[in-house]
């Protein structure tokens, strides 16, 4: 490098004004500046789709459902000859990187090194939410999940099964979500293998918190809102404060055969009517499942095997809170199962237990992926996810 | 060329949620080395991050701010590893470019903000002692013609670009 004096170093000097100079391109850095700065003030946040990545949980669990997820599972590519202790480095690494794509994205910036960083805008309501299979918990040294246990008629395929780390993306925008979901794989690269990609669709239902699945039944009626929602998710019993956990379950239907069953069949398998998701022991969607209620014959009104009668919680404790989505993979359709729930031993689990034994929707159903994840807790600003696990 | 690098540094927007500190513009109020009123000083910095390769070349980028009424003056950049790392700008046009090394410092204006990027001005690492590993992050010390001098992170991350060409004999 040439001392600084000798003969005349060519500077280069470059600032607004040459900016400025330098093409019709921009107009000085305070233009940008100006135009994000008056998008702000004549639309409100929630219009331009903003969710936020700090707060005391993760966004993409409790709040509403947006109408596109992509659900990625990876598996760790260590660094040659890693011991323990620079595992745990290389996750605690890992966690930061992603905390920080997932505040850029969230906030409708590119990630570091983003080549397309202007498909982050707007957001669209662009959620990351980030969780780790036991495996990483081991890894850590700290937390337990635990995994998913087999239930009866289960045919998992591998590529579904348990990853060590699961980040859900939800958008409103399938676009923004694409790039979001290209922008942290890239960066992720190297660092792991993928082991699934799984989207999903839905749309609410006008006005509610329902959708149509791809049964065609309206599903979501029942469950939990507000504080209940809080409860069940967030609730004592889970295995750590502020975080929760995710069953993820894939499940292909069988729509040939579902196209033979006439309505009264469906309705019956469900134990609520395919026209407006009432249930059978009512009138109106929003009645109760009431599984006392008998018909003019004396039967009762919802089957014992019913999907609702058994995936009715017994106890409040059982309560979980479910954010699937319909999936068309172009070769099989059907449910993206999830739900949040803070603790699944006592409530996930006996209740898919009790399905997976006797559930009448099961002879148009095929489990054929499966796994659990503990949801980090939320960050506040200047920290990042898991950070909690580390010190 | 020069008005699409610095375009990169205004896809700015909306809601302000900054990145995690691990990550955040690092200031040279976090150095000891930086004294009231030195170069170091003014500076702050950016969307700093460097592209991660496990030998050879390899380079790092961001934005630097000058947030004083007098030049700063980047004159050299140091790491731990003892990397040999330059100060490199592009020359030529289109498909054609290059990189060579800026002849004397790269002077940031008062108040101005220069824009480290692929494609345009970097620092380059010649010969990595060390491997760069995606989603770590390096610590720069970056020195300034008045002897001040401040670190400075740089996040690692995956990056397929910046495969610029690299002129030997050009800019020595
Ligand atoms: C492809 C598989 C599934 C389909 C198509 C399906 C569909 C539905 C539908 C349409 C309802 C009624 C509306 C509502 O309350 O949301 C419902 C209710 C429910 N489902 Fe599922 N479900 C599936 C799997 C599961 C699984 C695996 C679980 C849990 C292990 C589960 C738990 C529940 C619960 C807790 C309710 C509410 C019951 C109540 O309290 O009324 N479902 N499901
Ligand atoms: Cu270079």
């Amino acid at each position: 490098m040439s001392t600084q004096g000798t003969s005349i170093p060519r500077r280069l000097l470059l600032g607004s004004t040459a900016a400025a100079a330098a093409g019709g391109l921009l107009t000085g850095f305070g233009a940008g500046t100006l135009r994000s700065a008056q998008a702000t003030t004549q639309i409100p946040a929630s219009e331009l789709g903003y969710r936020s990545f700090y707060g005391q949980y993760q966004s993409g669990i409790i709040d509403a459902q947006q109408e596109h997820a992509v659900f990625i599972g990876w598996d760790m590519r260590w660094r040659e000859g890693s011991k323990d202790q620079s595992k745990k480095q290389q996750v605690q690494a890992l966690l930061q990187m992603i905390s920080d794509d997932a505040a850029r994205l969230m906030s409708g910036r590119g990630v570091l090194a983003d080549t397309e960083p202007e498909m982050a805008q707007p957001p669209s309501e662009l959620t990351l939410t980030v969780g780790l299979g036991q495996s990483l918990l081991d890894v850590i040294g700290q937390g337990t999940v635990g995994s998913m246990p087999a239930f009866a008629n289960d045919e998992l395929e591998k590529q579904y099964q348990q990853s060590d780390l699961l980040i859900q993306f939800c958008s409103q925008d399938p676009t923004v979500l694409h790039h979001a979901v290209r922008a942290v794989s890239k960066n992720l690269r190297q660092l792991t293998t993928q082991r699934f990609v799984q989207t999903g669709f839905m749309r609410p239902m006008p006005g509610a918190d329902t959708f149509r699945n791809l049964f065609g039944q309206v599903d979501g009626v029942n469950n939990p809102a507000d504080q209940a929602r809080e409860q069940a998710v967030f609730g004592e019993g889970g295995w750590i404060a502020n975080g929760t956990t995710l069953a993820l379950r894939r499940f292909e239907m069988d729509l040939d055969r579902w196209d033979e069953v006439d309505v009264t069949g469906r309705d019956f398998a469900l134990g609520r009517r395919q026209s407006d998701g009432s249930p059978l022991s009512g009138t109106s969607v929003n009645d109760p499942v009431d599984l006392t209620a008998e018909n003019e014959l004396g039967l009762p009104s919802i089957a014992a095997n019913a999907h609702v009668a058994l995936a009715k919680p017994s106890h409040g404790g059982e309560t979980i809170h479910r954010r699937g989505y319909n999936f068309d993979d172009g070769q099989h359709a059907g449910l993206l199962f999830a739900s949040f729930q803070s603790d699944p031993r006592s409530s996930f689990i006996p209740v898919q237990h009790r399905l997976a034994a006797a559930d009448a929707l099961n002879t148009w159903l095929k489990p054929v992926g499966s796994a659990l994840y503990a949801i980090l807790p939320g960050v506040d600003e200047g920290g990042y996810l898991g950070q909690q696990l580390f010190s | 060329m020069t008005a699409l690098v610095l375009g990169f540094g205004l896809l700015l927007t909306g809601c302000a949620q900054s990145a995690p500190a691990t990550e955040q513009s690092t200031t040279s109020a976090t150095s000891t080395t930086a004294q009231q009123g030195t170069q170091a000083q003014a500076l702050t910095t950016s969307d700093t991050w460097a592209k991660a390769a496990e030998t050879g070349m390899s380079a790092a980028f961001g934005k630097l701010h000058n947030s004083a009424d007098y030049p700063v003056e980047l004159h050299q950049v140091t790491d731990a590893q003892g990397d040999e790392i330059q100060l490199h700008e592009m020359a030529g046009s289109g498909q054609d470019m290059s990189m060579k090394q800026i002849e004397g410092d790269l002077v940031i204006a008062p108040g101005a903000e220069v824009e480290l990027a692929p494609g345009g001005n970097h620092l380059m690492f010649m010969d990595l002692k060390e491997p760069l590993v995606a989603a770590q992050t390096i610590t720069l010390n970056l020195e300034f013609s008045d002897g001040s001098s401040t670190t400075v992170d740089f996040p690692i991350r995956n990056f397929d670009g910046a495969k610029e060409k690299y002129d030997e004999h050009a800019g020595h």
